[in-house]
């Protein structure tokens, strides 16, 4: 099945940006794996990637399982996730699952990436 | 003694899918239109609508075996201050159920220490997305039972 998951990576000064949109369910496993390897293959150094929600619309259990599988291979090679612009209904379900014990949440992105790489000189 | 009648439930709507993978989205439309006004508030909605999802998901995989000319079947009642999603599939006692096929409560830290598989979030989201979730058999006929209150502030 298509993809309806895309995603853009830029990397700032110790974090990788991953901007997720569309659908994270199960045919966004490529998408999130290949856009993880790309924001820490060529920074080994990174110890933060923050996935943006901002402008997903859907997420559902295997969608998760996603997120569990990268927040597990990002802490196996000790970077932190972050996780911002999720709607009401999914920072809930983050809270349910316990995501939200091991990914900090942020409103937006600006205040993640604000809070991540200092006040603006 | 004076009785108060209630009233007599009310089908709603009732529709069905061909078990195909991403029909959940359909049956997550359909019923978030047919229960819209009816007193759900946003939030509430928004947990039906997962519910709804994950049931039907799991209907087309695991009851139905991803084979599109076996139907999902979906049902829409109102009883009262209740909201009951009826979804129901053909995998009668052998159904998966979940994701996997792994029956265990999710447990995050053992997912994240790789004991338990990532997946086997479905029958999870569901029991915390509405008031009541309730599974019959009957033969072959699998049903889900999703249960919402109108009125209801039981999850905020």
């Amino acid at each position: 099945m298509a993809s309806m998951c895309e995603a853009t990576t830029r990397v700032l000064p110790g974090a990788a940006v991953i901007e997720l949109s569309g659908e994270v369910d199960g045919s966004a496993a490529d998408v999130l794996t290949d856009a993880y390897q790309t924001a820490v293959g060529t920074h080994a150094d990174l110890s933060t990637v923050v996935l943006d929600f901002a402008a997903v619309d859907y997420i559902n259990s295997t969608g998760i399982a996603l997120i569990v599988s990268v927040l597990a291979r990002a802490r196996a090679e000790r970077r932190k996730v972050v996780a911002s612009g999720l709607s009401p209904h999914y920072r809930e379900i983050f809270d349910i699952t316990r995501l939200s014990d091991f990914i900090e949440l942020f409103p937006d992105l600006d205040r993640a990436v604000s809070q991540l790489t200092g006040p603006a000189a | 003694m004076t009785q108060v009648a209630r009233p007599a439930p009310r089908r709603l709507d009732a529709f069905t899918l061909p078990s195909e993978t991403g029909n959940e989205r359909l049956a997550l439309a359909r019923v978030a239109g047919t229960v819209q006004g009816l007193g759900l508030s946003e939030a509430r909605l928004e947990r039906l609508k997962t519910a709804v999802a994950e049931a039907t998901m799991n209907a087309i995989e695991h009851g139905n075996g991803n084979r599109p000319e076996i139907p999902v079947e979906v049902e829409v009642t109102q009883n009262g201050d209740e909201i009951i999603v009826a979804i129901s599939d053909q995998g009668g006692e052998t159904h998966a159920g979940d994701g996997d096929g792994d029956h265990e409560e999710p447990d995050l830290v053992r997912k994240l220490d790789g004991e338990q598989s990532p997946r086997g979030w479905g029958l999870f989201l569901i029991r915390n997305m509405v008031d009541a979730m309730d599974i019959t058999i009957n033969g072959q006929r699998h049903t889900i039972w999703l249960t919402m209150r109108t009125g209801g502030a039981a999850h905020g």
